[in-house]
């Protein structure tokens, strides 16, 4: 029993290793068969969207496979008949405008080559693809907006050159038409500014297929010098009332006001050299800046600037004193200093916030100022004995412009 | 054996279930830590295996964290969500620690009754409510309960040795080692050991007869004897540390923990700092601090002599910074990388069952007859009420402590912020939260929206953050300079962190993030605000991360929930059954060492009652002293700091209370004061310090300057505050103060402004860029631009313009370079210049280089609060050469332009000056932006002043700003050919747009001043509005 089976397993290796051989061998041997390919198919030129198929003629009836190359990559494919070398190009391949090669494989044998082209489809409705940039331009005709059209077929593919595209622009009341042809897939214009800002509209025409609508902006350019003017209450340095400066209406140089919201500084110089500073910003084209009435005697040079761009005249105007002198009480073993009443300038009292200010000297020396804002008229000073302790000292009350000094006073 | 069911330990788990299990639904979600360990939860839930999580700190591992806790949180919140799994995972923590507690104290006093006694009074540990309901430790309280489960079977094993015990001691030390790394690590230290001490004792014992015989050399021959069972035992878990959480070590390996370490309260001088006394020492110990002497000297008895050891340890390390001992038992780095409440934590725990006994001994056992037979019966009464109502009173205050000093804000409605996040694509950037608490997790856990902040501090990896002790940026005002010095970082350079969005809710941020040139977007209804920032990319759709070994994954995601199963199958049968009715024939062996409770030693009992009534003395003088500090009225210094604290608190009826009665102002009078005042220090800032000093003081009255220091978010101020005081009925009052009486003219005022809308996108499409709605970027047009030099530091400054005719946000960019064009520094300018700009405005600008404080740990910190202080980047080359990109975005709020400068004069290098605001909006914060000229009119500095009160409609302010010295500024170079806006040149703009630019209007705004190093002097001004209407 025991030899028979070694006998089984020998006569079992020795079939296994004839059954390789001749598989080898047999392999070998039929690669020495050739086999040859004849297109059939006589178009090279395929309009896109249309149908497309190969067919070939072989010289003996094998399996063969397609190798299609187009521009969004590549693809095998198997003909439509296990028997028949006739080969239908996919759809996504049929749609798309370009150069497709491809190479007929015959078992990894490259047994054809040659390519064909397909065309953008003018017979189906045309499709408009239209931009323009940038969305805002500046009035004046040295800027400029872009607007491309790329027209296409149905299935997205640019037309030849030389389709012609109507492009339209409408600004006020012009309405502007220009036909150019297209080149490298698209027609395009730049659209210059007119003097006027404003809005404008474009759109574009190819054949019968209208685009949507774009809108661009004109803003105006940049401002011109302009003037301004004042509106005050009174003319009274009373530190209360608002007064109000206001541009006439700044225009570019073309005539259009400018933008809203543009800034409008105004510098105002008093009689001391200071320069204040107010700002507004233009509405419906002029701008309003206010300031608080000084509290004391002033005149103020005015000029009103858009920086590096555009400035007014200048407007002098000057405030009249309110306040001509004012009482000082000391008390309290002159530990309490009350200012007051302050009158303006019909003998009203000065509205209640108006500052004095104590300047408090002791031996030439600058010790503390203590500022405070009047009520109904009147202001009171605490020297307290926790700060300033007994002795001789000097001070100095302002007001409205109007100063006074007490020199030696004994404070208990 | 007795078979009856243990009453003690089924009440002290029917109670600590129904007790703890009801107050974690009002207490867990606001404690400081279980919302992290539910957003860890969340993770794993999400991606069981992949330890990278994207959405704290730009990424980081959570192998930073043993994952037992949180992978069971993941595998509830399958059934019913992640709070579900929180809270069960809490319910299971306080199930297993009460158990635990009844079978450590088993082990140790081999008395059922006494263990049931340890498990009721450990429902009521103060330790274990803190670290439970306040902490919201949950890895820690599980680590701590299964430790304790182990440890009769670690005594079992050494004491008889099967290999049973072995299995079952190890099986539940991996449990502990997979839930929490510490508590194994360092309960080996002090429970195991002091166990194997114990267990040598009592076979010393079996061998002598009793513990007084036992010397030295028996205990050394026993320890031989024992020697193998103790070496299996410890390389057996040495192993299980090392190889349950491997990757975790290898982790820690591989990112050691480099960053300067948190301060923490328990490292705290508990004398000097009485809250973290309270917290971390007095709540914890709780009432053991009365049976102090009970609890030592049974722990010093010969037989547990070793867990005397350990808890004199634990005791000494849980004082914190209070005793020098810590700091040099553990060595510099350690302290400050351990919290130290740990150690208390553990020291009150192996405190209970002694507690337990001498409870046991009081209720019902030798200690009631001493004390009936000494002092009669109505005083053991009434010692034991006293006993009880000091449970009550420290559960009760321990529970209620989030309730009385909230440690979190609020809880905040998520929903919006959720629902925001996910319009709009806003996901697609990080976000901040400000103000949010540890609530920020529960945020993380909800969205897929990252963040740049996180609160896990060991994870961080940006240097902006690990160089400074800021946990979070969320909570940065509490972290001083540290935390806004950071904050201000990732605020002015949000483009490095793709940060686009802030929730904030604290007003406190407000003022930083406007004029870091943030901008409101629009307030949530749950009342959280949303600021964002323009010109930010999103976040890329590929993220670095760090990749980890696959088997690394394997092991953590398979171990941890692994030695639960096994350790389950193991022990079921022990943790159930044998915890409340013992199946056992016999009893263990430990049972053999119990003493009788027979013979109450007196010495005890007095040195019992002189503890407890020093510790009720020293209570009783520490709430006098607290009194006499606290007390309001009590002093001139008492009643003027009262009176800060409830400005600081905005409590305005309580500040009233301590105005003069006598005096006219009235309630209703101060309260309209008190509303119409508004700016940065009434509105955004904290008390930091105040300090009082009496001037002049007479029985009834005195006069006191207060000194007081404000923190913003903007800056520190100091202010000096003169109040007059009386004293009425042994009270004393403050005088008030004059209020502003400045009347504006106008009762009714009208005003045209332009105002601005963006549509955004007008087509309702989730298309990134629908190319139509697209706006143009505004054109600027820089004017100047230099390198300077002043005291060592490089900065950029320069004009620039807003040449279109849309509003502008303006963000600029500076990069310097060295001679041989190698980037230096790169930043955006801060707060130093306007960042919305109307059409044709003109602001100055500064750029800081600021690098990243304390690189270098040697550099000294400043002892004090100040986030104004600032890092200047330590250059190695000197910058020759510079690239500035401006970026103009259209800005449609924040263009305010009311205020105007209504007088001015110039002395003594001082400007003096006055602001009116003449428009229609309340300025809350303004900004004078100060900039410097030389005699050539060229730009050579740019300063800022931020004034502290604000002005409303109509009003003035007086401002004093004290003009520089700027003789030292040189110019490095004023090449603007690399001047960029919108990415195009700078020349070609000025050439092309502005052609015709009128160059002497430079000049106009300039205001001549004889100052030191410079001949000009410029005025803009920027104004936050808090409330615009």
């Amino acid at each position: 029993m025991k030899i028979k089976a070694v006998y089984t397993i020998f006569l079992f290796v020795a079939l296994l290793i004839l059954y390789v051989l001749s598989a080898a061998f047999t392999n070998f041997l039929k690669t020495e068969e050739s086999v040859t390919a004849k297109l059939v198919t006589k178009e090279t030129v395929f309009k896109a969207g249309n149908e497309i198929q190969l067919t070939f003629e072989l010289n003996a009836q094998v399996f063969t496979e397609l190798l299609l190359h187009y521009s969004y990559g590549t693809v095998l494919i198997s003909s439509d008949l296990l028997d028949k070398p006739k080969f239908s190009i996919p759809e996504f391949i049929v749609n798309k405008k370009g150069m497709v090669s491809y190479t007929l494989f015959y078992e990894s044998k490259n047994i054809y080559q040659s390519q064909f082209f397909i065309e953008a489809n003018t017979t189906t409705p045309v499709q408009l693809e239209s931009y323009i940039g940038p969305p805002s331009i500046i009035a004046g005709g040295n800027d400029y907006t872009m607007h491309v059209v790329v027209p296409t077929d149905t299935y997205d593919n640019p037309l030849p050159d030389s389709t012609a595209v109507i492009l339209k622009h409408q600004f006020l009341d012009i309405v502007n038409e220009r036909q150019v042809s297209s080149k490298d897939m698209l027609g395009w214009e730049q659209i210059f500014s007119y003097e006027e800002s404003g809005q404008l509209l474009l759109s574009s025409q190819v054949k019968e297929t209208y685009s949507k609508e774009h809108a661009i902006k004109v803003f105006p350019a940049f401002p011109e010098d302009f003037t301004i003017s004042y509106m005050r209450k009174h003319r009274y340095a009373d530190g209360n009332q608002v007064i109000n400066f206001k541009t006439s209406i700044v225009n570019d140089q073309y005539g259009n006001s400018i933008s809203d919201g543009t800034m409008v500084n105004f510098i105002v110089k008093n009689s001391s050299g200071k320069l204040l500073h107010t700002q507004g910003t233009i509405i419906n084209g002029s701008a309003v800046a206010k300031m608080l009435h000084p509290d004391h005697e002033d005149t103020w040079e005015v000029k009103a600037y858009v920086y590096g761009m555009g400035e007014s005249d200048k407007l002098s105007l000057s405030f009249a004193k309110v306040l001509e002198d004012f009482d000082v009480n000391f008390g309290k073993g002159n530990r309490e200093i009350i200012v007051g009443p302050l009158k303006s300038f019909m003998g009203q009292l000065i509205p209640d916030g108006a500052m004095v200010k104590l300047d408090i000297y002791r031996g030439n020396k600058k010790i503390e100022t203590k500022s405070e804002s009047s009520s109904r008229g009147m202001v009171r000073f605490l020297l307290e004995e926790g700060f300033f302790g007994a002795g001789n000292y000097s001070f100095k009350i302002g007001s409205m412009g109007v100063h006074k000094e007490y020199d030696n006073i004994v404070i208990q | 054996m007795d078979k009856t069911t243990n009453k003690y330990l089924i009440s002290a788990l029917l109670i600590g279930v129904i007790f703890h299990g009801i107050t974690i639904f009002f207490t867990l979600e606001s404690t400081y830590d279980a919302l992290i360990h539910l957003f860890f939860g969340n993770h794993y839930a999400d991606s069981w295996f992949d330890p990278w999580d994207y959405s704290w700190y730009t990424g980081f591992t959570v192998m930073g964290y043993p994952p037992l806790v949180h992978q069971s949180i993941a595998l509830l919140s399958y059934v019913g969500g992640l709070k579900f799994g929180m809270f069960t995972v809490a319910i299971i923590a306080i199930i297993l620690f009460i158990t635990g507690v009844y079978r450590f104290a088993l082990v140790l006093t081999s008395n059922r009754q006494v263990a049931g006694y340890a498990a009721l009074f450990g429902v009521f540990s103060s330790a274990f409510a803190e670290t439970l309901h306040i902490f919201g430790q949950l890895p820690s309280i599980i680590g701590l309960s299964v430790l304790m489960h182990a440890l009769p079977e670690i005594y079992l094993w050494l004491k008889i040795g099967k290999y049973k015990y072995l299995l079952n001691s190890l099986s539940l030390l991996a449990v502990t080692v997979t839930s929490h790394h510490v508590t194994p690590i360092f309960g080996m230290v002090f429970f195991i050991f002091p166990l194997i001490g114990t267990v040598l004792m009592d076979v010393s014992r079996e061998k002598a007869g009793s513990y007084k015989e036992i010397r030295f050399l028996l205990f050394l021959k026993t320890f031989l004897s024992l020697f193998r069972r103790i070496v299996v035992f410890g390389i057996g878990s040495l192993l299980l540390i090392i190889i349950c959480i491997l990757p975790y070590w290898i982790n820690t390996k591989n990112n050691p923990i480099t960053q300067v370490p948190i301060p923490h309260g328990s490292r705290d001088n508990f004398l000097e700092v009485t809250s973290s006394g309270l917290v971390f020492f007095l709540i914890p110990w709780g009432i053991l601090l009365f049976v102090m002497p009970y609890i030592w000297y049974r722990f010093f008895s010969k037989r547990y002599l070793f867990f005397g050891l350990s808890i004199t340890l634990l005791t000494i390390l849980g004082t914190g910074g209070t005793t020098p001992f810590p700091r040099m038992m553990l060595g510099e780095s350690a302290f400050n990388i351990l919290t130290l409440d740990r150690f208390t934590l553990w020291g009150s725990m192996m405190a209970l069952p002694m507690f337990g006994e001498f409870a046991y001994r009081f209720v019902e056992g030798d200690l009631k007859q001493k004390i009936r037979e000494k002092y009669g019966g109505i005083v053991h009464k009434i010692l034991g009420g006293l006993l009880m109502t000091g449970v009550v009173f420290m559960t009760f205050f321990t529970m209620n402590l989030g309730y009385f000093r909230p440690s979190q804000p609020q809880k905040i409605k998520m929903l919006p912020i959720l629902n925001f996040l996910s319009q709009d694509q806003h996901d697609k950037w990080r976000f901040l939260p400000l103000g949010f608490g540890d609530q920020m997790a529960w945020l993380s856990a909800q969205t897929k929206a990252m963040t740049v902040d996180g609160n896990y501090h060991s994870a961080r990896r940006l240097p902006e953050l690990t160089t400074r002790a800021v946990e979070r940026l969320e909570n940065s005002k509490y972290r001083g300079i540290e935390g806004i010095g950071s904050l201000q970082q990732f605020l002015t350079v949000p483009e490095k962190y793709n940060l686009k969005y802030v929730f904030s809710n604290d007003k406190f941020y407000d003022p930083i993030l406007y004029f870091c040139g943030w901008q409101r977007l629009r307030q949530l209804e749950n009342g959280i605000m949303v600021w964002e920032k323009l010109n930010v990319p999103p976040v890329s759709t590929i993220l670095p991360k760090e990749e980890v070994a696959t088997f690394q994954k394997l092991m953590w995601g398979l171990i941890p929930i692994g030695t639960v199963l096994i350790a389950f199958i193991i022990n079921i049968q022990l943790i159930w059954i044998h915890g409340l009715k013992s199946r056992n024939k016999t009893f263990p062996v430990y049972f053999k060492f119990g003493i009788a409770y027979n013979r109450f030693n007196g010495t005890v009992v007095k040195s019992l009652s002189i503890w407890s009534v020093f510790l009720i003395i020293s209570i009783g003088y520490g709430s006098y002293l607290f009194y006499i500090k606290n007390e309001k009225q009590l002093s001139p210094v008492n009643v003027a700091k009262a009176y800060y604290d409830a400005l600081d608190f905005k409590e305005f009826v309580r500040a009233h209370s301590y105005l003069d009665p006598y005096s006219d102002k009235t309630l209703d009078q101060y309260m309209l004061e008190v509303s119409v005042t508004d700016g940065l220090l009434s509105s955004y800032s904290k008390l930091d310090q105040i300090k009082v000093h009496v001037v002049a003081q007479t029985d009834s009255t005195a006069k006191t300057q207060v000194f007081t220091r404000w923190i913003t978010a903007l800056e520190a101020i100091d202010k000096v505050f003169y109040h007059e005081l009386v004293r009425r009925n042994n009270k004393w009052f403050l005088k008030p103060r004059a209020y502003d009486l400045d009347i504006p003219p106008d009762q009714l005022l009208a005003e045209n402004t332009t105002k601005f809308y963006n549509h955004g996108r007008r087509r309702i499409t989730s298309e990134q860029t629908y190319h139509e709605d697209v706006l143009k970027q505004p054109v600027l047009e820089v004017l100047s631009a230099k390198i300077i030099e002043n005291n060592n530091q490089y900065m950029i400054i320069g004009e620039v313009q807003n040449i279109d005719n849309v509003p502008a946000d303006v963000v600029i960019t500076g990069t310097l370079y060295d001679r041989e064009s190698k980037e230096l520094a790169k930043y955006n300018v801060k707060h130093q210049m306007k960042h919305k700009l109307i059409p044709k405005e003109i602001t100055s600008f500064r750029i800081d280089f600021e690098g990243i404080a304390w690189v270098n740990h040697e550099e000294r910190k400043p002892e004090t609060f100040d986030p104004d202080q600032f890092t200047a980047i330590d250059f190695k080359e000197t910058p020759n050469t510079f690239n500035l990109q401006c970026a103009g975005n259209v800005a449609t709020v924040d263009l305010y332009k009311g205020v105007v400068i209504n007088d001015l004069t110039i002395q003594n290098q001082q400007i003096h000056g006055v602001l009116f605001n003449s428009g229609l909006q309340e300025v809350t914060i303004p900004m004078l932006l100060v900039s410097y000229y030389n005699e050539n009119e060229e730009l050579i500095w740019v300063d800022h002043q931020y004034i502290s009160e604000g002005i409303r409609q109509q009003r003035k302010q007086y401002f004093t700003h004290n003009l520089m010295d700027l003789s030292e500024v040189c110019e490095i170079d004023k090449d603007m050919s690399a001047v960029f806006v919108n990415g195009l040149s700078n020349t070609v703009i000025s050439q092309k747009v502005v052609p015709n630019r009128i160059s002497d209007h430079r000049l106009v705004p300039l205001i001549p001043v004889q100052g030191k190093g410079f001949a000009y002097v410029k005025l803009e001004i920027n104004t936050y509005i808090g409330a615009p209407n």
